[in-house]
């Protein structure tokens, strides 16, 4: 039975609608139930009780949950998502300038990942029980169980103390003259103006905490490419090629690396939750400004409408990733691309 | 030049696990002359793969050839630098490999592994090549294997194949430079019968005509005698006897080669074990069976079966993969629901817990836990039927009687046992809770045939002492004659023949019937002349095509 590939791209649409709405309702009905009043919080404790009654009736909060889901729900649809109690401006302004800051070091810490985890792998499965094998082994280990705040912390302290000239904290430097560009990825619109020294500024800054945040994933991707590669390497397939004199770097470069290649992207995607949660804590260490931060700093003074947008995009965020890793895969195994007839 | 093309000469290999080393080849000498056809028989753990991988070079790393010369063409193979070595591979002999979904990498295409061996060949023999030039070549070679349509095999993944298809293109693989020899490790036994003849036809007409030496790798006597002029029996490391193949089927000289044969089941003669016919009430009736796995327009198993065992038969359910009998097999024990019809049991009902039916599964490698003890094993149904533990010991030294163990082996992990005794742990669970019924699904497929007697043996004893009815579904015919006392063959989900397993066998109807008969290796010539005819018009009507 031969699935159309239409029918497979709208099935996974509608399944992400409906994933973004129950995590909707779930964000804004846990944002309303923990304790603490939101509007009592925006006004301070110098405010008397009716400017706080009145705020609350402003914000809609006096009437039932239900309607004010549909309420924001509704106007979350047409793009307003309403006003953030504490910058005072629109949730999605402020979105928009903090979400290409933390998708920009997502992004290089997942090419990170694979860049260092792929070839770990693969190199401690072909010297597998060797000296070279039990070191990666060892780092990679290090990697999953060592909380990635430490690790960042220590780069900092030790760039600070050995490389004085490294920045530690922020994405550019406050000299350089540089008005942002349509994308607000630094190396996207540092590249578009021919700005190279502000891409080479941006990348020296992303370099500590990209690395920071990818530490948890290179440990786990070299661990589960290496066992990948080694079950892969007992299959027939491989003794067939042996056995027709094709070389062992082919082997392992074109046939072991693609077919074992599967089982990592598909941890990737999972993954990618913890990348999103460790990127507060990193954000907050290098004082990234992203969006990270805004939604730290908007679940501590309780703004609604923030909190609920954030949890929202990392949502998204999570989402997005997991259907990129799909597509990958059933490009790679031609198995998935077809349904089997039973 | 009277020098033999292989000749290998006191090899010694030993294997080194843990620190252990142990011998599993044994001064093995054998040649193979230039266009001969030598079969290298052995079961389990005889050294015949590890010879065939000595030879072509792809031991594993803990192996270690202690002695010994391999030459080839008068070249002692042994003694070459490593890229001389590796320039033989493909070019000078080849290798067929068994299973043929296993030998591809399933992410890439046919043609991908096809051109990636041509072109490392061609580069060792200073031969520069173009892509498109390379796949003419290929396309030609895939002709002679009959895929016709070599473009679209090429483009093809492996998946999208069938297990026929798959095997050709092995094939076309080893012939893709020309070798001298040919090594087939045990070709078509993963596929059904009437393939693997198939097959074993292709590797005959390819070797005479293109004039090559083959040297066959298999458990299989009946494939012995259809494709080898000589045989080497290897038992154990050792190599027991050698002789003309006409003369060790006939008249062989070991014990072991006797006893081998002994086991062998027989299609046709005076060996033949006829079972006498159950007059009991019928236990299983079932009426109008449909099964339908999907929806829209989903895959029919089962098309209207209707079957009924008699209390203390054998019957037998016959066919070949995907032909449905595992699906009526899972009906029946209720692990899977019918789309219509019914089964009825006619039995008085059991206790709680207990079921008037059991399985005994192909594979007792994988249908047990590794994990746990034979007595972890046999506890659970015993349990489940709300023993008490003192009743418990004493029904599992009952059981161990029955299937024939020693009791020390309730202690024992699967890993610790052979195959055999697997498959005796796996009966003894299945009988635990004393059903009525039991179905044998391929029970000896993963068995070597002097083990598959003894099993055979144990079972038939077990259904006369226990008064159970068999259910057995298999694909091996020759098995089925003495083993069943009536026999239903199934083609695409639906029965096209049943009767007295002696009558179906001496006057088979249906024309598939007769091209399964016709398909199984045989030993002995006498038999191979009793065998059906079936034209080719009935081949193509009913076989699955393996050719593009």
């Amino acid at each position: 039975m031969q699935q159309h590939p239409l029918v497979a791209i709208l099935t996974r649409l509608g399944m992400f609608v409906l994933v973004m709405i129950a995590l909707s309702i779930m964000i804004f009905i846990l944002a309303r139930v923990v304790p603490g009043d939101p509007a009592r919080m925006a006004l301070g404790p110098a405010a008397n009780q009716e400017q706080v009654e009145a705020l609350r009736q402003q914000m809609g909060l006096d009437r039932p949950l239900p309607v004010q889901y549909l309420d924001y729900a509704g106007k979350a649809l047409s793009g307003d998502l309403g006003m953030s109690l504490v910058s005072q401006r629109p949730v999605t302004t402020d979105l928009a300038q903090t979400v290409p800051a933390t998708v920009e070091l997502v992004l290089v810490s997942v090419i990170f990942m694979f860049a260092v985890a792929i070839p770990l792998g693969v190199v401690t499965a072909h010297y597998r029980n060797r000296t070279f094998d039990y070191v990666g082994r060892f780092l990679s280990l290090t990697g999953v169980t060592i909380p990635s705040f430490l690790f960042a912390i220590t780069m900092q302290l030790v760039a600070a103390r050995y490389l004085t000239d490294w920045p530690i904290i922020g994405r550019l430097d406050h000299g350089l003259a540089w008005q942002g560009g349509p994308t607000g990825f630094l190396l996207v619109d540092g590249t578009l103006a021919g700005r190279f020294d502000v891409v080479l500024n941006a990348l020296k800054h992303l370099a500590l905490p990209a690395f920071a945040l990818s530490m948890a994933g290179i440990g786990q991707i070299t661990r589960i490419t290496r066992s990948s590669m080694l079950e892969n390497q007992r299959k027939d397939h491989v003794l067939t090629l042996k056995s027709f004199g094709v070389p062992e770097r082919v082997i392992i470069f074109r046939y072991l690396l693609k077919l074992s290649s599967i089982a990592p992207l598909t941890i990737m995607g999972l993954e990618f939750a913890s990348l999103i949660g460790n990127a507060f804590v990193i954000e907050m260490i290098f004082a990234w400004g992203g969006f990270a931060s805004y939604g730290l700093t908007s679940i501590l003074q309780k703004d609604l409408n923030a909190v609920t947008a954030v949890v929202l995009v990392a949502g998204l965020f999570f989402i997005i990733a997991n259907l990129i890793v799909d597509v990958v895969i059933s490009i790679i195994d031609p198995r998935l691309r077809r349904k089997e007839e039973r | 030049m009277d020098e033999p093309l292989l000749s290998v000469d006191k090899l010694n290999v030993s294997f080194a696990t843990y620190g252990r080393s142990r011998q599993v080849l044994r001064d093995v000498s054998f040649e193979v002359a230039a266009g001969e056809r030598v079969a290298l028989i052995g079961e389990t753990g005889s050294g015949k793969s590890v010879t065939a991988k000595a030879i072509i070079g792809t031991l594993p790393n803990n192996a270690a050839i202690s002695s010994g010369t391999i030459r080839f063409a008068g070249q002692d193979i042994l003694a070459l630098s490593k890229p001389d070595r590796e320039a033989l591979k493909g070019t000078a002999f080849s290798l067929i490999m068994q299973d043929p979904l296993s030998s591809f990498n399933p992410v890439f295409k046919i043609g991908t592994h096809l051109d990636d061996v041509m072109r490392f060949a061609d580069k060792r023999n200073g031969i520069s090549s173009s892509k498109a030039e390379r796949r003419t070549r290929i396309a030609a070679v895939l002709r002679r294997v009959q895929l016709a349509d070599g473009e679209r095999v090429m483009d093809a993944y492996p998946s999208e194949l069938s297990g026929g298809m798959r095997q050709r293109v092995l094939i076309g693989l080893a012939l893709l430079h020309q070798p001298k020899l040919l090594i087939a490790d045990e070709p078509g036994t993963a596929l059904d019968v009437t393939t693997q003849d198939e097959i074993l036809n292709l590797i005959n007409t390819l070797v005479s005509q293109e004039n090559m030496a083959l040297l066959m790798i298999t458990h299989n006597l009946g494939v012995v005698r259809k494709v080898a002029d000589r045989v080497v029996v290897m038992h154990h490391g050792d190599i027991v006897e050698t002789g003309a193949c006409a003369d060790i089927l006939s008249n062989p000289k070991a014990a072991y080669t006797q006893a081998l044969l002994e086991a062998v089941p027989p299609l046709y003669g005076p060996r033949v074990i006829t079972l006498p016919q159950s007059d009991r009430a019928p236990i299983v009736t079932i009426r109008g069976l449909n099964k339908i796995y999907g929806k829209r327009p989903g895959f029919h198993a089962i098309r209207d079966v209707d079957l009924t065992l008699r209390e203390g038969e054998i019957f037998g359910l016959a066919g070949e993969s995907g032909s449905g009998k595992t699906s009526v097999a899972r009906i029946i024990m209720e692990l899977s629901r019918a789309t219509s019809g019914t089964v009825a049991i006619d039995a008085p009902a059991p206790g709680r817990g207990r079921r008037l039916t059991q399985i005994v599964y192909q594979n007792p490698g994988t249908s047990l836990n590794p994990k746990r003890t034979v007595k972890q094993t046999l506890s659970l149904p015993l349990t489940s039927i709300g023993m008490g533990s003192d009743a418990r010991e004493a029904r599992m030294t009952e059981l161990l009687d029955l299937v024939r163990l020693p009791q020390s082996y309730l202690a024992k992990y699967p890993h610790e046992l052979s195959g055999g005794q697997k498959q005796r742990v796996a009966i003894a669970r299945a009988l635990a809770a004393e059903p009525k019924i039991l179905i044998l699904d391929e029970p000896t497929a993963a068995l070597d045939v002097s083990v598959q007697k003894t099993v055979i043996e144990l079972l038939v004893q077990l259904r006369q002492d226990l008064g159970l009815t068999y259910l057995m579904i298999s694909h091996d015919l020759s098995l089925m004659r003495n083993f069943c006392s009536r026999i239903a063959v199934m083609l695409r989900g639906e029965i096209v023949e049943e009767g007295a397993t002696p009558e179906v066998f001496a006057d088979p109807k249906h024309p598939y019937t007769r091209a399964l008969i016709a398909a199984i290796p045989v030993v002995t010539d006498a038999e191979e002349q009793l065998k059906p005819v079936v034209t080719e018009e009935e081949r193509t009507r009913f076989l699955v095509k393996t050719t593009a």
